[in-house]
């Protein structure tokens, strides 16, 4: 029996694609983004820089440097492992100094001592530093501005002790204090719910995992998939129009079969690689015990937007690359049609924030949106409003027709057009051309 | 017998500038017909508005007996001026796809693979990709492409162009090889020498009008016997200032002479300047022909 034409283009642009260093990339790209964010979050909370960081304490106030030494110790010993294995964090030496709050000269004198290296920073802590209505602040020099612990570790230890000296001063007990300005936390539950046998069961606790991450990865999931396909057409046309491979195509199928192949030949690697990644997830997430937070009625939702947004994107890359004689012509055009389609990944937290604004509504109602969005507001309890989602359905289904039915017209003439790029006046002449 | 292509008062513009104009044409079923013209007077234009790549925007074509071309794209196969392979397929793929598009299963063209691969000297470059061919080797691809599908009409664009007299040599036998089979062979050159040989008709088209069409034979009694070819001592220096000449084609050691008078006559002036070692009163050559309606249009151009 005798195969479809658009079928056996669909094949070859299908086989083609995954056999290309392009798919391999695409197949990769988010595994790896993950595995890159998870191993360098890692990586530099294990290879933190250890180097001792001494430091001069200038303390005006006659109280607070004992304290703070006494502190520091306790820091260092801290920073031994049981095991004793290598510390994770610096050690903090502090040694005291003194000399007059005018005295520009000493202040120059310790910064050179900073900048030698002997010396990692130096502080000034204000002779009314106890005083609860003086408004002086602790001055920490240093010209390593990008390394955090070490002042916020001063900070905090030095206020800790000026509290426990004010209070000490006014003869209040800190821990009657403390006890009574304890905040009360705010635990964020769902809904309590009624089982099938009329019992009532507990509201459980909000889980970002569930109510964000996964919402968000399938999101990512279907995006991802376009993303690595779609694009492609472009590069497959151009090569067949410089190439002159149209030429023999066209002399065999019909120039809206091969387009039409091309588009199931991408939409059948964007359902790949999305069926490897949501295995991929889907075990992931039964790993870390999140299994049941993949719902079948989400997937069921992958299935009728993800070739929506294959014929969507794929028509108008197909278009560009009919529309262009090279590469080169073709990035410009590009542009905008990859801006567009990344506009979901750059407002995909205005809907996590706010699934039923008015802002998140509009974003995935449009049409090139939908795909992406609306999946998001689905996968993200409790969901949109059925209008909703079938507005965003019938939208994006009537958009991928008519983008489909212009891409088949540009494509037919375009195809064959060799030394310059159409503009958009041509190609609007030639869609509306019978 | 229908002809295997009908062409009847064809006209394609483009951007109001006509590239075929009232172009009729009956291809014989079975027959090797060549297309001569200069660059851009048409030839490519009309293979491919036979193929269906291109619509005329008047007149009618009727391929292999059906006024929709669309509907004979089976049957009929295209080898373009300009390669059509994809760089990065491996040549045996390649094949089948191409020949799928035809509408054969795997199962037919793989023998037709081998057999074509075998004839051209290709046996054991299926699994190659098309980028490691030489221009030569891609050339052979792209016609076996062509030919695997066994179709009724082959229409090849410049074939031998920039090939090796050996590759060349191996195109030719499989041309004719497809015409022993039946195939109607349709095909475009520059090289005249090819035309003669190898044409049953030759058609040349210039400025997108028909100017020949016929035999070989046919063509050249238009044309009568006012060629002389001769070889004399002093070479083409000797025919300068000669009345009767009209025109001379030198080829260094022979001179190809057209005359406006009696060759005898001519022959006798000749032997009076120089020495005449040969003296040819012969029919004019499809070169000779070619440069004829071609070139006094070049020099009129501005």
């Amino acid at each position: 029996m005798k195969k479809n034409k658009a079928l056996i283009v669909a094949l070859a642009e299908f086989t083609t694609m995954v056999r290309s260093k392009g798919f391999l990339v695409g197949l990769l790209m988010m595994p790896l983004f993950m595995g890159i964010a998870l191993g360098v979050s890692k990586f530099t909370r294990n290879a933190t820089d250890i180097k001792d960081r001494p430091f001069v304490v200038v303390d005006r106030s006659g109280v607070l440097y004992d304290p703070l030494r006494a502190a520091a110790e306790e820091w260092n010993r801290g920073l031994i492992p049981e095991d004793g294995g290598t510390p994770t964090l610096p050690r903090f030496l502090p040694a005291p100094a003194s000399f007059d709050a005018a005295d520009d000269a000493a202040r120059a004198e310790l910064s050179d001592r900073v900048k030698s290296g002997e010396l990692f920073a130096f502080v000034e802590v204000p002779a009314d530093a106890l005083d609860p209505e003086a408004r002086s602040s602790i001055s920490y020099y240093s010209n390593h501005p990008g390394y955090r612990p070490l002042p916020a570790w001063i900070g905090s230890t030095l206020n800790r002790e000026i509290m426990n000296q004010r209070f000490r001063r006014a003869s209040i007990d800190r821990d009657v204090v403390g006890r009574l300005t304890r905040r009360v936390d705010l635990s964020e539950l769902g809904l309590v719910a009624r089982d099938s046998s009329g019992g009532i069961r507990a509201a459980a606790p909000v889980d970002r995992v569930r109510t964000t991450a996964i919402p968000v990865g399938i999101m990512m999931i279907i995006l991802f998939s376009v993303l690595s396909s779609a694009p492609q057409l472009l590069n497959s046309v151009i090569e067949e129009k410089m190439s002159r491979i149209s030429e023999v195509l066209i002399g065999s199928v019909t120039p809206y079969q091969l387009m039409m192949g091309k588009l199931l030949g991408s939409a059948g690697v964007s359902t790949l690689l999305a069926v490897i990644y949501i295995t991929g997830g889907i075990f992931t997430a039964r790993y870390f015990g999140y299994g049941d937070a993949i719902r079948g009625s989400d997937l069921a939702w992958v299935v009728v937007f993800l070739p929506m947004a294959v014929f969507m994107f794929g028509s108008i890359f197909i278009t560009i690359g009919a529309a262009c004689t090279d590469l080169k012509d073709a990035q410009g055009m590009m542009t905008p049609a990859m801006l567009v389609m990344m506009l979901p990944w750059m407002t995909w937290f205005a809907i996590v924030n706010a699934p039923d604004s008015p802002v998140s509504v509009g974003l995935s109602l449009f049409p090139t949106n939908a795909p992406f969005l609306m999946l998001l507001r689905i996968a993200i309890p409790p969901g949109p409003p059925a209008w909703q989602v079938a507005l965003s359905v019938a939208l994006t289904t009537l958009t991928a027709v008519a983008l489909v039915h212009a891409a088949g017209k540009i494509f037919r003439t375009g195809l064959l057009m060799q030394g310059k790029a159409a503009t958009l006046g041509e190609m609007w002449r030639w869609v509306r051309a019978d | 017998m229908t002809p295997a292509i009908r062409l009847t008062e064809v006209v394609k513009k483009f951007n109001g500038v006509a590239a075929v104009e009232g172009l009729t044409l009956s291809v014989p079923e079975g027959s090797i017909y060549g297309f001569i013209g200069p660059n851009g007077s048409g030839k490519t234009t009309t293979l491919r508005m036979i193929m269906h790549i291109l619509l005329p925007d008047a007149g009618t074509i009727e391929v292999l007996g059906s006024a929709d071309t669309a509907a004979a794209r089976d049957r009929v196969s295209y080898l373009p001026e300009e390669r059509g392979l994809y760089k990065k397929m491996p040549v045996r793929r390649l094949l089948r796809y191409y020949g799928q598009l035809k509408g054969r299963t795997i199962a037919a063209l793989d023998p037709a693979i081998d057999d074509w691969m075998a004839r051209l000297g290709m046996q054991g470059w299926d699994g190659k990709k098309v980028e490691a061919l030489s221009k030569g080797m891609s050339q052979k691809v792209q016609f076996v492409a062509a030919v695997i599908s066994a179709p009724s009409l082959l229409i090849l664009d410049e074939p031998f162009s920039g090939l090796d007299p050996v590759n060349a040599e191996a195109l030719k036998d499989g041309v004719l090889e497809m015409r022993r089979r039946g195939t109607t062979v349709v095909f475009s050159t520059h090289d005249m020498a090819t035309a003669e040989k190898m044409c049953d008709r030759i058609f040349m088209i210039f400025r997108g009008r028909k100017v020949l069409d016929g035999t070989l034979d046919e063509i050249q009694a238009q044309y009568g016997l006012d060629t002389v070819r001769v070889r004399t001592a002093a070479g083409a220096a000797a025919l300068a200032g000669m009345p009767d000449v009209r025109s001379i084609n030198d080829y260094g050691q022979m001179q190809e002479v057209q005359l406006g008078a009696d060759p005898q006559r001519f022959l006798q002036q000749l032997a009076a300047r120089t020495a005449v070692y040969h003296f040819e009163v012969a029919r004019p050559s499809l070169h000779d022909i070619f440069v004829r309606i071609a070139r006094p249009a070049e020099v009129a151009a501005p």
